[in-house]
């Protein structure tokens, strides 16, 4: 009897065992059948918002590049205003300034563009009234995160296929045509969709006229898109593309080298793409990225009120530490806070050396200027990080640094949400701070103009520093570099421009305002199977494919 | 075990006993979702905040909370959020604008499928291993049963996860690591639930394991297993008729704490496999300071809660006639 069942038992788990593996396999090769979709994963939990306008987290970007266009649109793998193209525009277009001063762009449409179907609707042809409406939508700051962007500016549609904007103050091509590609509000949205269905829908059913349709958002898992065979440029190759939110690094590594996913984003780290390109079948790519590392030091806070102490913590600073600790294949210094080699009016070295600016790491001239502000044994510091990865290494190298000079920071860490709400509210006393900006205009507006003044500006946004309302060079009067900024922004010949974004940043570096630290690319994992069907040199929220996108047998 | 009948209920109690103990655990939630909702909103950062990042100004902020409507006092939004729970409705995400009662109707079978499996995994190998290591206590089987057992508490879920998915899924490539399947298909749910399962049936296991070892050993003392077997008794009622049962109870009663730890370690193990449920859904919410979300996700795992140690506390009548409900 006992034989008996231990008989039965070991056929029982044979039978079972045997079960697994037949469905185990049978499933792994129905995965591995070879469809044409692009499955990706980003390291977010979820999205937030697929509407084009309201778009801002790099893991909502990278799926409404997909769905819509611009009026004109960045070359794909490059970031350079200079290779801005024409997109839903049939032409880069050109100004005027009016009699009155104003300055008029003219956009020409492309015809036979069409909307994405949704909801039962087939789908339309893309007109002037549906840019007119989308840009109206991207200026309005109840409906669009971009507002600020399209303040001073107005819509109008001439006719069927032609777009008028009207801006109260001209400003340079360089500075207009990146508000009208396919980065920030520049999206361009189905208006009957929007009026058919509302903003709340939106948010999860973007309509647009880009390669991809949107196809089914499932919370915290997944964004599925599916080509879109009408596509103006022509029918995308890929059948479709499945963004995954996938938060865990490792579940993505495995995912990758089973072959479920095609496509990773890793941590910004050289250690994690060495690791990973060791794996067999495993790509890894890092493009550039105009993203910076830094340091903005909160001037209303003593003793880096005065100018001395924050000329010794600059000098206590090591680039080649921190390009030591990222990777120097994704990292290198910077001397301006526009980044040289990534960015239109970088700083570089030279031209920081020339104005002795450069501020390369120098203990003992440090403990010196130390010394003069009154603090020859340092003082102490409390200082708050976020925890991700990015900024906690950048905040515990500073630690370090300042160490060596007597300076001691006390360092806490937060969660990422709970940094960014805290240097809004004035906090942290030194804010690292890790961002693309699309040009120095907006850098030098978003964290240096007054009105950008954390809770004090008009506009408060990211003037961490608060240069613009306190003394920064200990001489009895106000800094600001209010008019310089808007000088800038307003010059229309392109050099001239250049020389006084490059005057900005020299001057930030003269009162130490922040100490521009490194510039980090992004890396990501993929399959070889992956072609993306254009050259990759900057991106900036990760890597979008396009209507050429393919995978290779 | 066979159902319970309406005399033993009526006899016992039970009714009366699960109906009190039903109208206790609605103070009890309320106090729970009130703390839920004022703690979730003490939170630095609001879902503006997070919504916006880097394009987060002052103007910004204030346009989106006012569309979110967390212009409004809290004691307001306190009692709207009330009166949607009483009514069922659990309002909508503050971030994506979708209806929650829907996306939580849809993750809560993942963790449930996870939970249950695991659980029943835990129980169907934690109690035999119990009752052989302790049977055979102080030798090889019993070091090797504990030890094990031990490695089963000590290894954090997300790192067995980890090793389950590299060896099971990369290099022997039978099990998926991405998604939780489609869960009307049953032969898909249960590919994708096996490894997660797993993972968290072994945790369960070893505490199982640990639990019933040390009740048998208890047991085994006791006066009346000694003149079971002083009658003459066979061995093989002595333990499963006299000792198991008896060792059952503290066993039951800490399955129902387990139960509450397997999902709270659920979350982890959603995370590392990917796969939808409450915990992702919780941790979603977090980082996106999505509060509507969140304390809709913390009232169902509340009333999981309540609900487990209700089963728990019913369960012991049905192994312990001792027990009375009155």
């Amino acid at each position: 009897m006992k034989q008996q069942m231990r008989l039965i038992t070991t056929k029982l788990a044979m039978v079972l065992a045997a079960c697994v593996l037949m469905i185990s396999l049978s499933f792994n090769y129905a995965l591995s059948a070879g469809d044409q979709v692009l499955r990706m994963a980003n390291k977010y939990g979820d999205a937030k918002s697929l509407d084009a306008h309201r778009a801002t987290g790099s893991q909502d970007r990278l799926i409404v590049d997909l769905v819509f266009n611009g009026l004109v649109c960045y070359q794909p793998g490059n970031l350079s205003v200079d290779a801005i193209i024409p997109d839903l525009a049939t032409e880069i277009p050109s100004s005027k300034v009016l009699d009155d001063g104003r300055q008029q762009w003219v956009f020409k449409l492309r015809q036979g563009v069409m909307t994405h179907p949704y909801d039962g609707n087939p789908g339309y042809e893309l007109t002037s009234e549906d840019v007119v409406y989308s840009l109206q939508r991207a200026a309005d700051p109840k409906r669009s995160s971009f507002a600020v962007d399209y303040s001073g500016m107005t819509f109008e549609a001439t006719d069927k296929y032609t777009v008028q904007v009207t801006l109260d103050q001209p400003i340079s091509a360089f500075l207009f045509l990146p508000k009208f590609a396919n980065r920030g509000g520049g999206l361009i949205v189905a208006k009957k969709a929007l009026e058919d269905k509302g903003d709340d829908w939106f948010k999860t059913h973007p309509v647009g006229t880009g390669p991809f349709v949107f196809k089914e958002y499932i919370p915290g898992e997944k964004v599925v898109l599916t080509r879109f065979d009408k596509y103006y440029k022509g029918t995308p190759k890929l059948d479709g593309v499945e963004w995954y939110y996938m938060p865990s690094d490792s579940s993505r590594e495995l995912a990758l080298q089973k072959g479920e996913l095609q496509v990773i984003e890793g941590p910004k780290e050289q250690a994690w793409a060495e690791k990973v390109a060791s794996y067999p079948g495993v790509v890894v790519d890092s493009p550039n990225s105009a993203e910076t590392i830094i340091a903005h030091f909160n001037m209303t806070v003593k003793p880096l009120d005065q100018l001395k102490v924050r000329q010794a913590i600059a000098y206590a600073i090591s680039r080649k530490e921190f390009v030591a600790v990222y990777g120097p294949k994704v990292s290198s210094p910077i001397y301006g806070v526009a980044p040289v080699g990534r960015m239109i009016a970088g700083l570089s070295r030279e031209e920081a050396a020339k104005e002795n600016l450069v501020f390369e790491q120098d203990l003992a001239k440090s403990k010196s200027l130390l010394a003069e502000a009154g603090y020859p044994n340092g003082f102490s510091l409390e200082v708050f990080t976020s925890e991700s990865a990015t900024y906690r290494r950048a905040y515990e190298l500073l630690q370090a640094q300042l160490r060596k000079i007597g300076i001691d920071i006390k360092l806490s860490v937060v969660d990422h949400s709970t940094f960014h709400a805290r240097i809004r509210q004035n906090l942290d006393p030194i804010v690292f701070y890790a961002a693309m900006r699309p040009n120095p205009d907006v850098i030098l507006t978003q964290f240096y103009l007054s009105d950008s003044i954390v809770v004090t500006g008009k506009k408060a946004i990211t003037n961490f520093s608060h240069i613009g309302e306190v003394d920064a060079d200990g001489d009895g009067q106000i800094d600001s570099l209010d008019d310089l900024i808007v000088r800038a922004r307003l010059e229309q010949d392109s050099t001239k421009q250049v020389a006084l974004w490059k005057e900005a940043q020299l001057e930030l570096l003269r009162k130490m305002v922040s100490y521009p630290v490194i510039a980090i690319g992004y890396i990501f994992a993929r399959s070889p199977k992956v072609d993306w069907g254009y050259e990759m040199i900057t991106i900036t929220d990760g890597p979008n494919p396009t209507e050429k996108t393919r995978l290779l047998p | 075990m066979s159902p319970v009948p309406i005399s033993y209920c009526r006899e016992h109690g039970m009714l009366k006993y699960a109906i009190r103990r039903i109208l206790i655990s609605i103070p009890i939630l309320l106090a729970v979702v009130t703390l839920i909702f004022f703690l979730v909103r003490s939170m630095p950062g609001g879902p503006a905040v997070a919504v916006l990042g880097d394009y987060a100004s002052k103007e910004t902020i204030e346009a989106l909370e006012k569309e979110m409507g967390l212009d409004i006092p809290i004691w307001q939004q306190y009692l709207v959020f009330l009166r949607g729970l009483l009514s069922g409705d659990l309002g909508k995400s503050l971030i994506n604008g979708m209806p929650i009662a829907p996306q939580v109707a849809r993750v809560l079978p993942y963790t449930l499928e996870l939970t249950l499996s695991s659980a029943i995994f835990g129980i169907l190998f934690g109690i035999p291993l119990g009752v052989f290591t302790a049977l055979r206590r102080n030798r090889m089987f019993d070091y090797v049963g504990r030890t094990l057992s031990l490695a089963g508490i000590s290894l954090p879920s997300f790192f067995l996860g980890i090793l389950m998915m590299l060896v099971f899924s990369v290099k022997l490539d039978l099990f998926p690591v991405v998604g939780g399947g489609d869960i009307r298909d049953p032969i898909d749910s249960l590919h994708h639930l096996f490894l997660p399962g797993l993972t968290l049936g072994l945790m369960m296991t070893a505490y199982i394991t640990r639990t019933t070892r040390s009740s048998i050993l208890n047991v085994l003392r006791e006066d009346y297993v000694r003149t079971a077997r002083a009658k003459g008794m066979r061995e093989r009622i002595v333990i499963y008729g006299h000792t198991l049962r008896n060792a059952l109870l503290p066993v039951v009663s800490l399955i129902g704490v387990y139960a509450i730890v397997l999902i709270g370690s659920s979350v982890l193990v959603e995370i590392v496999f990917s796969r939808p449920g409450l915990g992702k859904m919780m941790v979603g919410a977090i980082g996106r300071r999505d509060y509507m979300t969140l304390q809709s996700v913390m009232v169902v795992y509340a009333g999981l809660v309540v609900i487990i140690n209700l089963l728990t506390d019913l369960s012991y009548g049905l192994i312990d006639p001792r027990i009375r409900y009155d």
